[in-house]
């Protein structure tokens, strides 16, 4: 994987009531390196995301932003979440400079970032309108604008080409490209495992756990299958066999 | 970045957000300024309108017996139509009369006989729930009172008596018996019911942005994304709080001017003016509707932020209002020349309290260090709840 270390996580596990979350997690996310992170629903992946984000703290474990506490450093991190968590009442720009003024940004600095990320996203002539009216598409392409204003270190996004039609969905690619060829570090969280095979590094996260981490040629050469989706499927079905037969083991 | 300037983002955010709804500017601005004024005017209208509309119509009354002549131009002059009873009639309790009464046919029923011990028996059947009804029963009766009074002056002539000493033996001298200030009055008055005002409103005005502003917020997906944004939990409850306590304060405020507005110039001159009070009053009351705003809505952002839904928040925070409620109006009936200092340590009434007595321009020692000590004690201890419901993850989030 190249690029230097940027966020390090060593045996976490979170724990929520009697429900564990993640299980043992060790993974580094690295500067200019695009990661999928791909899994079903309840795998792990937005607990995963969160810790990322210091959102949530660690039930074990430890959470490194270069080093120290992510909790500590989220000025470094920039969030997309799923739900884009827009105040519909506001325009698209009042959105974004909310968010930049927490982070410290200026409000003119804010602005030139939002509109020369807006441009190639589209979004330049709807950053003044209340986004209320916003079609999922437009709110997933703001919510990306904010996450961007304070130009963050490591990009953490949630299904961030969700709901995009084709061309706006290229335009993000296109954008976290840019991103990552800058040093950047990107972490993009999706179902879509075609979205997933065109970054950098793939992780299946499955049952609370890491079962397959690297570069997706190697992961399929590896497993000597032809496609991610099997490559998926192979590694989900693998995973769940193996928690099973621990269960009947405990048992 | 300062937590300072976190916070009054946070503020500004939760306040430009509630003011480009025109609905809740409506409902927690506009009605309470709103509200008393037009009362004021549509009330004294709609009253007016009704007791004249009564005093036109002409009022059928049914007599049993022979009414004095001067009595029975006196209730013609009220527009009054006497009538008499058929012949088969079996007095004030025939029920087919009764049920004349009951169908609007008839208004009243007055029976009229003289006792062999010179005195008057007087018989009204009316029914209370009929407006003309219950209007002709006042009618008859003020008749029959003036009819009396002079049947009293004569009878005391008539037995040689002066009517005037006989009737009226004390004199009171109304003149200068209240040594109480006017704008001691005033402060009386206020304290009457203000107390009582600003406690139901700022717990019920609170609820929906508190709400709004938590679990609501969780709802909606953007209370996740402010968490990643580094601010600390402490820094969103003070800015939450403060954007809440400004909407609250506001609507209190308005709602109260619009009421003393009513007062002073809409409900008659002198009714209502504002009381002097000292700087220490003023002051003092100062502190006590900051205080109790501090803990009422931290509590309140905290019971939302702790429910798992705008649902169950709303749920959980409707049956507040009650809770204070009983207290408030207890305060407002407690008499404050006798009353214990232990009524000053007690949540809600001794801010209550300390609203009324200041308003009086009263400034207790002992009663001021009790309230101002538990009240400060009790709005810290609403703080530390909400800050500890703000750090739960869980409650924040949701578990994933």
């Amino acid at each position: 994987m190249t690029g230097d270390v940027l966020a390090r996580l060593r045996a976490v596990s979170k724990q929520f009531g009697d429900v564990l979350a993640l299980d043992g997690i060790d993974i580094d996310i690295h500067h200019g390196v695009s990661t999928a992170l791909v899994g079903g629903n309840g795998a792990g992946k937005t607990t995963l995301l969160r810790i990322l984000a210091g959102v949530y703290r660690p039930s074990h474990g430890t959470a490194l932003l270069g080093a120290g506490d992510i909790v500590d450093h989220r000025r470094r991190i920039g969030v997309m979440t799923e739900s884009t968590g827009l105040h519909v009442r506001l325009t698209a720009w009042e959105n974004i400079r909310f968010h930049a003024r927490l982070f410290g940004v200026e409000d003119s600095v804010a602005r030139r970032r939002a509109e020369a990320h807006a441009a190639p996203l589209g979004m330049l002539g709807a950053l003044d309108r209340r986004t209320e009216g916003f079609s999922r598409g437009m709110r997933q392409k703001t919510a990306l604008l904010r996450a961007l204003v304070h130009e963050p270190d490591l990009l953490l996004l949630d299904e961030p080409t969700a709901g995009l039609d084709i061309t706006s969905a290229r335009a993000v690619r296109s954008l976290i490209e840019e991103l990552v060829a800058v040093g950047r570090g990107v972490v993009w969280s999706t179902h879509d495992l075609g979205a997933a095979s065109v970054c950098d590094r793939l992780v299946i996260v499955h049952n609370a756990k890491i079962v397959a981490d690297g570069p997706l040629s190697t992961l399929l050469n590896e497993a000597g299958v032809g496609g991610i989706e099997a490559l998926h499927q192979m590694h989900t079905a693998e995973a769940t066999r193996e928690f099973l037969e621990g269960a009947e083991v405990g048992a | 970045m300062t937590s300072w300037h976190r916070t009054t983002t946070i503020a500004s955010r939760e306040l430009l957000d509630f003011v480009r709804d025109w609905r809740t500017i409506l409902t927690m601005l506009l009605i309470p300024l709103l509200l008393f004024p037009l009362l004021f005017v549509v009330l004294p209208v709609v009253v007016g309108g009704q007791a004249e509309e009564l005093a036109a119509t002409e009022a059928n009354v049914l007599v049993y017996g022979n009414l004095p002549t001067n009595l029975s131009e006196a209730l013609m002059e009220a527009n009054v139509n006497l009538l008499s009873p058929p012949v088969n009639s079996t007095g004030v309790d025939d029920q087919q009369q009764n049920a004349h009464v009951r169908d609007g046919v008839l208004d009243v029923i007055l029976g009229w006989s003289l006792g062999d011990d010179e005195v008057y028996t007087v018989h009204l059947r009316y029914m209370s729930t009929a407006s003309v009804s219950s209007d002709a029963r006042m009618r008859v009766l003020t008749a029959v009172s003036e009819w009396e009074e002079e049947e009293r002056v004569r009878r005391v002539e008539a037995g040689g008596l002066d009517a005037n000493t006989t009737l009226d033996p004390v004199r009171y001298d109304t003149a200068s018996v209240d040594l109480a200030s006017q704008s001691e009055r005033q402060g009386w008055l206020l304290s009457s019911f203000i107390p009582l005002m600003f406690a139901m409103w700022m717990v019920s005005s609170a609820i929906q942005p508190s709400i709004d502003m938590t679990a609501g917020e969780r709802e909606r997906g953007s209370l996740e994304a402010l968490l990643c944004a580094p601010v600390h939990r402490w820094e969103l409850l003070a800015g939450k709080w403060a954007a809440v306590s400004i909407i609250v304060l506001t609507g209190v405020f308005l709602q109260v001017a619009g009421l003393l507005f009513a007062l002073t110039y809409l409900a008659g001159p002198g009714l209502l003016e504002m009381p002097h009070l000292s700087l220490l009053s003023t002051l003092l009351l100062t502190v006590a509707v900051v205080c109790f705003s501090v803990m009422v809505v931290a509590t309140e952002l905290a019971v939302a932020m702790r429910a798992r839904s705008v649902k169950e928040a709303g749920a959980a925070l409707a049956p507040l209002g009650l809770l204070v409620l009983v207290p408030a109006i207890i305060v407002q009936v407690v008499n404050l020349d006798g009353v214990e200092g232990v009524w000053f340590a007690v949540p809600v009434v001794n801010v209550m309290l300390a609203m009324r007595e200041l308003l009086l321009d009263r400034v207790d020692g002992v009663h001021t260090v009790i309230w101002l000590s538990t009240t400060l004690l009790y709005t810290l201890l609403a703080l530390g709840y909400a800050q500890r419901q703000f750090d739960r993850e869980d409650l924040v989030l949701g578990a994933s």
